[in-house]
């Protein structure tokens, strides 16, 4: 059995889980059950989850942001100031959330089910001009900042301002943006520190969530020794993530900042609590309405990921 | 049968179907949806049971690409950059510069061609995409060097390379295209275009003076303006200035400070200026719809080729054929230089099949890492470089080249975009006319090529600047 | 090739639903022209909201998403009615009466077979974003403002149901010309020989030319 996987890009620290999947299967199977990668040859990112539905590839990552009207159930986990303080943690969260049954209902609209998360850090600003030394100073500031994390950015004055992301390096280079928020890794992909001056540290306003799916029919249509090797893969797969992003990524952005002189910003606590105050509550609030309405158990969903967190800390 | 094998096959059906005179953007497309549906009922085993199915997951496959390819805000820059080039038509600024560049230029010998090929130069300083510019220049051009007794298909040539200027000059839909697939800074990319655009267009220039010098009875030169009537002929043309100052500051502000906006923003308050230009100029709601339906049909022709086009790549995708090229050319054993050359030799002849856009957006995905691959990588420095310039350097200078093959295909036989349009435009004029007028200028490109590959200075000083 | 071709007219039925049809295009078109117009009037809303009042559009860049498909579908057909959308005409400009018809009919049947298939692709990607049951029917929305996506999805499958029509009618066209070996076929665009093209340009450049 040959299944194609539909990724996006290049190689990188956001799809070393799926590469590693593929590595573990195939030797599981001795070669009889491969995973066939295609980096942008099969779909465009937006249409992952159409192709999935359609059965044109067995497997495909995606994020839930591109299009909340897809996957509504699980665009809870971008909302902003949800406190998640590491990767080990947003999977634990995700793995949970993957297995209520409002969600399954939910992906099982496009025949998906969902395998794995691509957890990423906290999403922070690189900005250029002068570093914001309080909160305060962001009023007036254009910064490319989408979903969640956009209306959280505008609750403490900011302006933002929407580009794909292809486009934010010119804009920041042109000052037509003075910041952008993105993790780490993305920071240093599209290039937004080559001529940034500062990079906040706990701003922390929230991430994206980014799931690999499995088409449901394709995953029945399985041996049970094909499916147990690759349900039994996922952990290590994860596992082997989370190694990767916090031992080579997050070792390569602290030199990478120092390298290129960028100013390091640290709100004091009182502010940050003061902006997760003025932010979280509302957004929270607002989305719980909106997917009430669309039939989704909103609440639930929402006490049920806030729970998990408090009780972790 | 390998999903390679029927990839070739696929691809060699397209070709019949063009040769046979099909719609090129529905041949392709048809092309690629065949091929997906052959893939997928490979993949089920070709049991007779499970056609409908294959069918049915190839016709969703294909039908999710012209929604998703088109509604992209970076393509929305080719119908700006179109038109801009209708709209400075009715603003007459075409008119005023072909006036300008005859009276300034046309003393010498083959004048009037030389003063085609400035003046298209100049007017791709507000056209951003080649076949408007010779559609344009088609209709102003051609007649007054009939006038004068060049050979018609000649007079259709020059007009037809004269357009192709107007991609690597700044503002350029196709430059535009290659930095978003490669993901490199748009504003360095543009600037960088210009130099080799000017020179391109002093290269055809001496290559028209030479074979005014040398071949009997060519267009003659044409004399007698005083030097009064030379400059009165220069303020029609200002407003170009005007245009190009407005589109740069949206690029790169050379005084230093912030930028007024972002590329795709310039573009299109390039054509906001040109529209008022012509609203002055007293265009009206019945012309206005002229260029806004000339602009629609040469859009939706491109638009469909690019989707046509990416039917068939989504295919090619399904079927590995990019992965089999890149490994292939990586585990090549020849000189970078050597296989660099080979690269554009291949879009040479790639470029004769293929438009413009759907060949770079076919191919730079996989050619584009393996250039980068051969210079040492995307952030290589220039010293420990193959080619002796930085990652981002290399990328610029590449896509210059690129560009300039793209270019030169618009204009090589069977299907070259720029003699389509002049033919379409002119119907005294069939498309093989054209191609026999453009050959002088296949050699006019090779040795501009030529002179990039080994000065890439002339691309790169440039945006070193800035 | 691109650009004008002449499209022959009669008192037939033929040739009035031609005509009829050619109107509907010409509308679609210019529907197309008007949504390129509105990028530009975007663009400067965009800019001088950032530069004069601190406020950029939002969702700038949703809303030119939105536009594309219209400028990318709606002329469809009426690019294909003139014979606009590129060709090589090396061999059919060769070839004269039956011979021609005939091959014109086979590339053209290809052109439906493909149209048709895509009108039923393009409808199931539209399909997958509607959803009756949803607020504002939408089952994909934009990434910034979150704009419902089914309008511009269900422009794709409308503008290939018009080419439809407009191929149906031309393979209509290219048997009536085969049976009574027509020399000037009605409704089909003609590959011109001089002449006539003199009179087209004529009748075009002064029309427009300022
Ligand atoms: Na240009
Ligand atoms: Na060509």
């Amino acid at each position: 059995t040959e299944w194609n996987v539909s990724l996006w890009g290049k190689r990188r620290a956001f799809t070393e889980h799926v590469e590693k999947l593929a590595e573990l299967v195939d030797q599981k199977t001795g070669g009889e059950f491969t995973l066939s990668i295609s980096y942008g040859g099969l779909s465009k990112n937006r249409e992952n989850l159409d192709g999935i539905s359609i059965g044109a590839f067995e497997m495909a990552q995606f994020c839930a942001g591109y299009h909340r009207d897809k996957n509504p159930s699980i665009t809870v986990l971008e909302l902003p100031f949800l406190g998640v303080s590491s990767l080990e943690q947003e999977v634990d969260l995700a793995m949970a959330l993957y297995k209520h049954p409002a969600v399954e209902k939910d992906l099982g609209r496009w025949n998906a089910t969902l395998l794995m998360p691509s957890p990423l850090p906290q999403y922070n600003l690189v900005g250029v001009g002068d570093a914001p030394a309080t909160l305060a100073d962001f009023a007036g500031l254009t910064v490319r900042a989408t979903g969640g994390i956009g209306k959280a950015m505008e609750t403490v004055g900011a302006v933002p301002t929407s580009m794909s992301a292809t486009e934010v390096r010119q804009a920041l280079d042109s000052g037509v943006i003075k910041a952008a928020s993105f993790a780490p890794h993305a920071h240093m992909s599209f290039g937004t520190i080559e001529n940034g001056k500062w990079w906040t540290t706990n701003l922390n306003p929230g991430s994206v969530h980014c799931p690999v799916v499995v088409n449901t029919d394709a995953l029945a249509d399985l041996s049970d020794a094909h499916r147990d090797a690759l349900l039994s893969s996922v952990d290590e797969a994860l596992a082997y993530y989370i190694d990767f992003y916090n031992n080579k990524t997050m070792a390569a952005w602290g030199p990478a900042l120092e390298e290129r002189g960028i100013e390091q910003v640290t709100f004091a606590d009182a502010e940050i609590a003061a902006f997760k105050e003025a932010a979280a509550a509302p957004a929270a609030a607002s989305w719980i309405e909106e997917n009430t309405a669309r039939g989704l158990p909103a609440q639930e969903l929402y006490d049920m990921i806030t729970g998990m967190i408090a009780g972790d800390s | 049968m390998e999903p390679i094998e029927i990839g070739l096959i696929v691809s060699g059906g397209m070709l019949v179907l063009v040769i046979l005179g099909m719609r090129v953007a529905f041949a392709a497309g048809l092309a690629g949806l065949v091929g997906l549906i052959w893939i997928f009922w490979a993949k089920f085993g070709y049991a007779p049971d499970k056609f409908e199915k294959a069918l049915t997951v190839a016709v969703k496959t294909a039908g999710q690409v012209p929604h998703s390819k088109v509604s992209s805000q970076a393509l929305s820059l080719i119908p700006t950059f179109i038109l801009i080039g209708y709209l400075a038509y009715y603003a007459g600024l075409t008119k005023a510069l072909f006036e300008a560049a005859k009276r300034w230029f046309a003393w010498v010998p083959g004048g009037l061609a030389v003063s085609t090929v400035f003046a298209t130069a100049g007017f791709a300083a507000v056209s951003g995409a080649s076949v408007a510019t010779s559609a344009v220049f088609a209709r102003i051009a051609i007649p007054e060097m009939l006038k004068i007794g060049y050979d018609k298909r000649f007079a259709a040539g020059v007009v037809a390379a004269g357009g192709t200027l107007a991609s690597l000059i700044p503002p350029s839909a196709i430059l535009v295209i290659y930095a978003i697939i490669v993901e490199q800074d748009v504003g360095k990319l543009l600037l960088a275009g210009f130099i080799p655009g000017a020179f391109s267009a002093l290269i055809y220039g001496a290559l028209i003076i030479g074979m005014a010098l040398t071949i009997k009875g060519f267009g003659p030169a044409v004399s007698g303006f005083t030097w009064k009537e030379r400059f009165v002929a220069l303020p029609p043309a200002l407003p170009i200035l005007f245009v190009v100052v407005t589109i740069i500051f949206f690029v790169y502000n050379p005084f230093g400070g912030d930028a007024w906006g972002t590329p795709t923003e310039g573009g299109a308050i390039g054509a906001f200026v040109v529209f008022c230009m012509a609203l002055y100029r007293g265009m009206r709601w019945a012309q206005l719809k002229d260029a806004l339906l000339e602009t629609a049909k040469l859009s939706v022709m491109i638009f469909t080729i690019i989707w046509g086009v990416l039917i068939y790549v989504r295919f090619l995708g399904f079927a590995e054929l990019p992965d089999a090229f890149a490994a292939w050319i990586t585990s090549l054993q020849m000189s970078p230089m050597l296989i660099l050359i080979c690269i554009l030799l291949a879009y040479a002849v790639l470029g004769m099949f293929m438009d413009a856009i759907g060949m770079l957006l076919l191919t730079l995905p996989v050619v584009y890492p393996a250039v980068m691959a051969l210079n040492g990588g995307e952030f290589v420095s220039a010293a420990d470089s193959t080619f002796g310039m930085s990652g981002p350097m290399c990328a610029i200078w590449f896509g210059i080249l690129v560009v300039k093959m793209a270019e030169f295909c618009l204009i090589t036989p069977p299907i070259g975009l720029n003699c389509f349009v002049v033919a379409g435009v002119r119907d005294d004029l069939s498309v093989q006319d054209v191609f026999k007028g453009v050959t002088p200028f296949f050699i006019a490109d090779a040795i501009t090529i030529a002179l990039l590959v080994a000065f890439p200075a002339i691309v790169l000083w440039l945006p070193s600047q800035v | 090739m691109a650009g004008s071709s002449l499209v022959f007219t009669d008192a037939s039925v033929l040739s009035k639903a031609d005509r009829v049809l050619y109107e509907l295009e010409k509308r679609l078109a210019l529907l197309s022209g008007l949504a390129v117009f509105s990028l530009m009037v975007l663009a400067v809303l965009s800019v001088s909201g950032r530069n004069f009042l601190n406020q950029p559009l939002p969702g700038y860049v949703d809303w030119i998403e939105q536009a594309m498909p219209l400028i990318a579908f709606m002329g469809i057909s009426y690019t294909q009615r003139d014979g606009g959308h590129i060709r090589m005409d090396m061999l059919v400009g060769a070839l004269k009466g039956r011979t021609l018809y005939a091959v014109e009919f086979v590339t053209t049947l290809a052109i439906f077979v493909l149209m048709v298939l895509l009108v039923w692709g393009t409808w199931a990607h539209f399909q997958r974003s509607f959803d009756f049951g949803a607020p504002m029917w939408s089952r994909d929305s934009s990434m910034d403002i979150a704009l419902p996506i089914w309008p511009a999805k269900l422009l794709a499958p409308v503008a290939f149901g018009v080419l439809c029509l407009r191929l149906a009618l031309q393979l209509w066209a290219y048997v009536r010309a085969f049976i009574n070996n027509d020399a000037r076929p009605i409704a089909v665009p003609m590959i011109l020989n001089a002449a006539e093209q003199a009179a087209l340009e004529a009748e075009h450049v002064s029309g427009q030319d300022s």
